[in-house]
């Protein structure tokens, strides 16, 4: 038999018992509606929570430290030290696409009657670049030779007044500093600082005056990864470094015996990012078998995709449920069909229909069901997903980008399942069909 | 009928026995026969003689219990279900006492339905049903389905139905069973004129003697035997 014929013997079979396959059919769109908003729950909270992560520095950065504490042993094996070499080799393990120095230093700032403890980070362009850093003013530093700080969202907030020491989580009022226009000073050197606040002997340091590249996007209150630092390029601020301290050490970096500033520059940290999520725990032994400590939120990702596996797990099999019971349904209705259709099925027997093209027709017809009621359950889910957040984003104030979340693959894959159920639950009635005698079509009734 | 065309029906040595409990029943009981090509056969005798189960074999609707079948070449007996809806397919055409056409479709769809399960495109086959329907008389009927029809109009879509294939053989259980004595000649006549155009071989079950009168020889079967084989030198013109 061609295949027309046989989808147009199935659908005017369907159209036959109208009522009774809308009922079935409606079994199976409540099925694969819930089973795809329940799903769809825990895909949104798994997006969500994903997202937060990426808040936190992001899914496929690792950072790497030495904890070789280099203060308290001056007789530190500058071989295990982070220098240039080392990140060079962390760059050339496969997978990492940026493999950047940190150079932080801790300056202090002036201002009109403020002043501020800043944390400084010198990192390498590329670095910069990957951060994915979001700017509300001027630029990201750029590769430039003299110095530009790059201010995140919180640094205002490190702001006091020089004179009561009260900073704005005390006062509620953000420091009267524009740090894109304001000439702002810095202050390197902060030992020769602090000693000679106490030590009229002392001279102050030099202050320098550094312009500012640009502002971070983002409110006071706002936290994002980085938000309390001060970027800078690390080329620029190692010059700056090596100006400032001349022959002397810098703060922060370690010393030889006699108390001697070495050639090279050290890190205490590595800002490494990674190709894909996937390879993050890979790339992170590479790191630790080369003797370092390296760490990401792998880790915790990790529990929470567990976590989130699980949810889904125990929302998907709620769902599966009220299925399984449109699955009894069209295997039901599927099953008085043949009853009704006895003496039918046998004249076509005698007429010579193939046994294989009857089991064709029956279970086409269940796929039927399953698949209108599979298409209308997913506008039903689209419909629901929608209402459900739109209701709850406007509780959570908008936090969530989405309580509920359908994918195009779960669409795809609720479609293909529904239709799947169908047939499987018209396959029993389907060879039972195809077993029926012919010789029921002889007996007169 | 030329005796020495060739045969397209054996039996041999048949036997089908039912079990019903304990008892055993004996519908055929030993039954040969052959039908040569092109022959207009009768099958007759009392209610429950065993006249049924005899076409349903030899239309391979039923297994034998014991003995051959061998229809067109094709020993029935040994076939599979599958093998046994082919061969109706190919070799077939049925016509029932209740008519058994297909209530949602229209005559035209009804005579085409055989043409539908060799896999005919729908133009081609419904062509072919609407000349087999003009054949049995029927040109203005072609969109009505049974319920709107009577029941002669309705036996002739059967007819129509069965000889869409230009099948080798026809059975036909009591064609005429559910039809006035009036129609059932009429019909009958209809279905031996076209089959003796088309040189096929009919074989009929029927209570009626005298409609048993239409045919080149006449099965008399009694307790599942043959008890008398009747043959009629010349089709009677005359008695229509
Ligand atoms: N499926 C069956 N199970 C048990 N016994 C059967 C079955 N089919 C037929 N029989 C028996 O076989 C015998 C012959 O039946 P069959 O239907 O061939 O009779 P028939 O000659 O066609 O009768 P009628 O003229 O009434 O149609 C009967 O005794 C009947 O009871
Ligand atoms: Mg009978």
């Amino acid at each position: 038999m061609k295949f027309s014929d046989l989808l147009r013997m199935s659908a005017s079979n369907l159209l036959r018992r109208k009522l009774r396959t809308v009922l079935t059919v409606l079994g199976v769109l409540i099925g694969t509606a819930s089973i795809v908003v329940m799903i769809s729950l825990g895909l949104g909270l798994q997006k969500s929570s994903l997202e937060q992560i990426e808040q936190y520095g992001g899914l496929t950065t690792i950072d790497v430290y030495n904890w070789t504490d280099y203060y308290s042993s001056s007789e530190t094996d500058t071989d295990a030290l982070i220098d240039d070499e080392v990140v060079e080799a962390i760059g050339a393990i496969p997978h990492v696409e940026v493999a950047s120095p940190i150079l932080s230093v801790s300056v202090m700032a002036k201002f009109g009657g403020y002043e501020a403890w800043l944390t400084v980070c010198g990192m390498s362009q590329e670095a910069l670049q990957s951060m994915d850093i979001e700017v509300s003013e001027g630029s990201l530093p750029t590769d430039s030779d003299t110095l530009e700080f790059f201010y995140g969202n919180q640094v205002i907030t490190d702001f006091y007044k020089a004179k009561t020491y009260e900073y704005y989580w005390e006062t509620g009022e953000l420091p009267d500093v524009d740090l894109m226009n304001d000439s702002i000073f810095f202050i390197f050197d902060t030992d020769a600082y602090y000693n000679s606040q106490y030590d009229s002997s002392v001279s102050a340091p030099k202050k320098y005056l550094v312009p500012a590249s640009g502002l971070m996007a983002g409110g006071v209150d706002e936290y994002k990864d980085n938000c309390y630092y001060v970027l800078a390029d690390i080329d620029a601020l190692r010059a700056q470094l090596k100006k400032v301290f001349k022959n002397s050490v810098i703060p922060g970096q370690p010393s030889t015996k006699s108390g001697k500033a070495y050639k090279d520059i050290y890190y205490e940290e590595v800002y490494v990012r990674v190709d894909d999520m996937n390879n993050v725990s890979e790339v992170m032994e590479e790191i630790q078998n080369m003797g370092y400590t390296a760490s990401s939120n792998a880790e915790w990702m990790e529990q929470t995709q567990q976590q989130m596996s699980m949810i889904q797990l125990v929302l998907g099999g709620i769902g599966a449920v009220s299925l399984f019971v449109a699955a009894i349904g069209i295997a039901n209705t599927m099953m008085m069909s043949i009853y009704e259709r006895t003496k039918e099925i046998g004249i076509i027997k005698v007429l010579g229909c193939d046994l294989k093209d009857i089991r064709t027709m029956f279970l086409m017809e269940a796929g039927f069901i399953g698949f209108f009621g599979g298409l209308i359950g997913l506008v039903l889910s689209e419909i629901i997903s929608l209402i459900i957040n739109q209701v709850a984003g406007g509780a959570s104030g908008g936090y969530y980008s989405g309580i509920s979340y359908i994918p195009i693959w779960l669409v795809g894959v609720a479609l293909v399942f529904a239709v799947l159920v169908g047939m499987l639950a018209g396959l029993f009635p389907a060879l039972r069909a195809m077993r029926l005698s012919p010789l029921a079509a002889i007996r007169n009734e | 009928m030329d005796s020495s065309a060739q045969a397209v029906i054996q039996v041999k040595n048949l036997y089908k026995i039912f079990r019903v409990g304990e008892e055993k029943v004996r519908a055929l009981n030993g039954v040969d026969l052959t039908i040569r090509r092109g022959e207009f056969c009768a099958i007759v005798g009392t209610s429950g003689s065993g006249k049924s189960t005899m076409l349903n074999m030899l239309a391979g609707l039923e297994k034998p219990t014991k003995g051959e079948v061998i229809v067109a070449g094709e020993h029935l007996e040994r076939m599979s279900e599958n093998e046994l809806v082919r061969f109706r397919r190919e070799k077939v055409g049925f016509i029932f006492q209740s008519f058994n056409l297909l209530q949602t479709m229209n005559a035209i769809e009804n005579v085409a339905l055989p043409l539908t399960f060799r896999g005919v495109d729908k133009k081609t086959r419904e062509a072919r049903a609407e000349k087999m329907l003009k054949l049995v008389g029927l040109s203005t009927h072609t969109k009505h389905r049974p319920t709107e029809m009577s029941g002669g109009q309705q036996q002739r879509v059967g007819v129509a139905r069965a000889l869409v294939l230009d099948p080798e053989i026809i059975f036909a259980d009591e064609p005429t069973g559910n039809l006035d004595s009036r129609t059932s000649e009429e019909v009958l006549g209809l279905m031996r004129r076209v089959v003796q155009e088309n040189n096929q071989t009919m074989v009929m079950v029927t209570h009626d003697r005298h409609l048993a009168g239409f045919a080149d020889r006449i099965f008399h079967i009694s307790d599942g035997k043959i008890v008398k084989i009747e043959e009629q030198q010349e089709y009677r013109e005359d008695e229509k």
